[in-house]
């Protein structure tokens, strides 16, 4: 308090203190006492008020300076390290589709080219214009044919069930991006309330707790430490049965 | 085994849905309903003519475990084999879902002789208590 302000605050309050004294007035000497004492305990509340605020502000930013600690030092670089996981899973998925691609082109090639093959003695024996020796080749190569189409196609067949089962990857790296999401938008949150706390003391909106809250985990990533998780089918397998499943 | 069963599969994700159509189809069950959460899974299965349960864990809305609960409870539903097909990989989880009745569990990423290992297991047991 600046000594005007002390003046500006108690000077009338003193004067009409010391009146009452010299003319010996008991009443209103001790209602000018009264206020006097009144007016300075009003400051205590207001600097304890203030303090109390004070000290609100001062508790939530440290919440939220242990919530921005932990986003940082744990949770981005675990986000950098699932991103990493989602690049290598579909990398993987992408290479092993087109593998399968490649792999099935030339077998349908193969099938493609012998019927051919087979479709010209088949229009010689058709106009009857077929030898003997060719005949014999006609018969052999059909009956080689006809055996390679169905493994062909079987192999054909499996190919496209591993392509279909690869397109998996989408699922898994979907969820996983699904959670860096969540904790960017938790990052934009906490620092748009630290940045509100920085400008006014009233910031009240404590939803952090929503951006935490979880249907499950996700998929396991490798080098992230998920607590106890099961090692693949033969793990859960074994605790179903240990469990009458 | 009865190749009419009628099955929903629940997964958020349609890519995950239609493998598993596809693998389903190619064990030969054709008959391959889908719902992308428990909230639109529930209505379908009360319907009445779903035989059985393949539903993922993590999703929006209501997650495959709430949905396994939801099943149990209803008499009408409650004896419907449910088989589990998530990424959820926690102990505790298993054992949760273990708990709250289901009939089998299977990992993603997961291959095509697993699914039907489990589904022949889940098939062969309710005929066996038949």
């Amino acid at each position: 308090m600046t000594p005007e302000e002390l003046k500006a605050r108690y000077g009338n309050l003193i004067l009409n203190l010391s009146i009452a004294l010299e003319a010996g007035d008991e009443t209103a000497f001790t209602s000018q006492l009264n206020s006097i004492v009144r007016e300075r305990d009003d400051g205590v509340w207001l600097q304890l008020r203030k303090l109390t605020s004070d000290l609100g502000t001062a508790l939530e930013r440290f919440q939220l300076d242990s919530r921005l600690v932990d986003l940082a030092e744990k949770e981005v670089p675990d986000a950098r390290h699932r991103l990493d996981h989602v690049l290598k899973m579909t990398d993987e998925a992408a290479h092993k589709t087109m593998d399968l691609v490649e792999q099935s082109g030339p077998l349908a090639d193969r099938i493609s080219n012998d019927a051919k093959e087979l479709s010209e003695l088949w229009q010689q024996f058709r106009s009857r214009q077929i030898s003997p020796e060719d005949f014999r080749q006609l018969l052999d190569k059909m009956e080689v044919f006809l055996d390679d189409v169905r493994n062909t196609s079987d192999e054909l067949r499996r190919n496209l069930a591993e392509v279909l089962m690869t397109q998996g990857y989408q699922d898994l790296s979907g969820q996983i991006i699904r959670g860096v999401i969540t904790l960017v938008d938790e990052v934009e949150a906490t620092l748009g309330h630290l940045v509100s706390l920085a400008t006014s003391h009233s910031s009240k909106d404590n939803d952090i707790d929503k951006f935490r809250e979880s249907r499950g985990h996700g998929p396991a990533v490798p080098g992230i430490n998920h607590g106890n998780v099961v090692n693949g089918q033969q793990d859960i397998d074994a605790l179903l049965s240990g469990l009458g499943i | 085994m009865s190749k009419d069963l009628r099955f929903l599969v629940v997964d958020d994700f349609s890519t995950m849905r239609r493998i598993i159509k596809n693998l389903l189809h190619d064990l030969g069950y054709p008959n391959v309903a889908e719902a992308d959460d428990g909230n639109t899974a529930l209505p379908l299965l009360q319907v009445g003519n779903i035989d059985f349960l393949i539903t993922d864990w993590n999703m929006p809305g209501m997650p495959g475990l709430e949905l396994l609960k939801a099943v149990r409870s209803d008499p009408k539903l409650a004896k419907m084999p449910v088989l589990m097909l998530t990424a959820e990989a926690k102990r505790e989880q298993i054992v949760e879902a273990a708990q709250a009745g289901v009939n089998g569990y299977v990992i993603k990423p997961f291959t095509a002789v697993t699914l039907k290992e489990k589904l022949d297991k889940i098939l062969e047991a309710r005929a066996a208590a038949k």
